[in-house]
């Protein structure tokens, strides 16, 4: 599905934030609906709606199987962590957009809000 | 009750395999899908399975999930060999955990668990047997049921 014009996609947000594509990179056009700041897994299970972008600093493989129940449009690992090989693969495995920035997750998050993600 | 089963599946859980987790819910949500289950409904089935699924992963040997697929329902059934609930009311109460301090650190054992599933599903049902395990019985009802996050 094409997005809109306007409407904020995982590509969108990797080039603004300068983010790294660590995998998932045939999956970056798509649209980003929202965003949450959490490391708690169930948080994200609870509160996590479709499209949106998790910003975490975990980096564990279970990350990407919440990402993908909760169909998240993304996850952005912040502050430098490096998620694993096992990580990168199930990303990839499950089509979940997973990036990387050496920026803490409240300035992601608020860069995140300026581009106009609410 | 008096609906015939249009679909059934099983998939199995491994106990302690953190890394593992989500394998069972993730069919789960691949199963529904293929069976023409509407958005809403797979969703909320997904995430309840999911923190079922970790709940055996954490705490159990092994188990199952257990799905029947109805026209106007989903039932599952999630059930492990393991320690079993000793209180569920206190295990019901949000931010109560009995996880390990390695599941906590993965972002698990939050207390959230048994509430959001809850929360997700229409009718839940928590038998459990100290010593030897847990069946946890979901329905979700098609279309007209809990949105979830709501």
């Amino acid at each position: 599905m094409a997005p809109d014009r306007d409407e904020t996609t995982v590509r969108h947000m990797a080039e603004a934030l300068g983010l790294t594509v660590l995998a998932g990179s045939a999956c970056l056009d798509r649209p980003i609906h929202g965003a949450l700041v959490s490391d708690l897994l169930s948080y994200v299970m609870a509160s996590g709606r479709a499209g949106d972008v998790w910003i975490t600093i975990q980096t564990h493989a279970n990350t990407v199987a919440v990402a993908a129940l909760a169909s998240l449009a993304a996850i952005v690992v912040a502050a430098g962590f490096e998620p694993g090989d096992d990580t990168l693969s199930r990303a990839e495995e499950e089509e979940i957009p997973l990036l990387m920035s050496s920026q803490p997750a409240y300035v992601l998050a608020g860069r995140l809000f300026e581009l106009g993600v609410r | 009750m008096d609906e015939r089963s249009i679909g059934h599946f099983e998939f199995p859980i491994l106990g302690r395999a953190y890394f593992l987790g989500g394998r069972a819910s993730t069919s789960v949500k691949k199963a529904l899908r293929e069976a023409g289950v509407d958005d809403d409904t797979v969703q909320r089935v997904a995430v309840a399975c999911y923190e079922a699924e970790m709940n055996v992963v954490l705490h159990a040997r092994s188990g199952y999930v257990s799905v029947d697929v109805y026209p106007s329902r989903v039932d599952v059934a999630i059930s492990d060999h393991g320690p079993g609930i000793a209180d569920v009311t206190k295990a019901m109460t949000p931010g109560w955990s009995s996880a390990s301090d390695e599941a906590r650190a993965l972002g698990f054992g939050a207390g959230m668990g048994l509430p959001n599933i809850k929360q997700q599903s229409d009718l839940m049902s928590l038998e459990s047997e100290p010593g030897q395990g847990v069946v946890l019985r979901l329905t979700f009802y098609r279309g007209g049921g809990n949105g979830a996050g709501s």
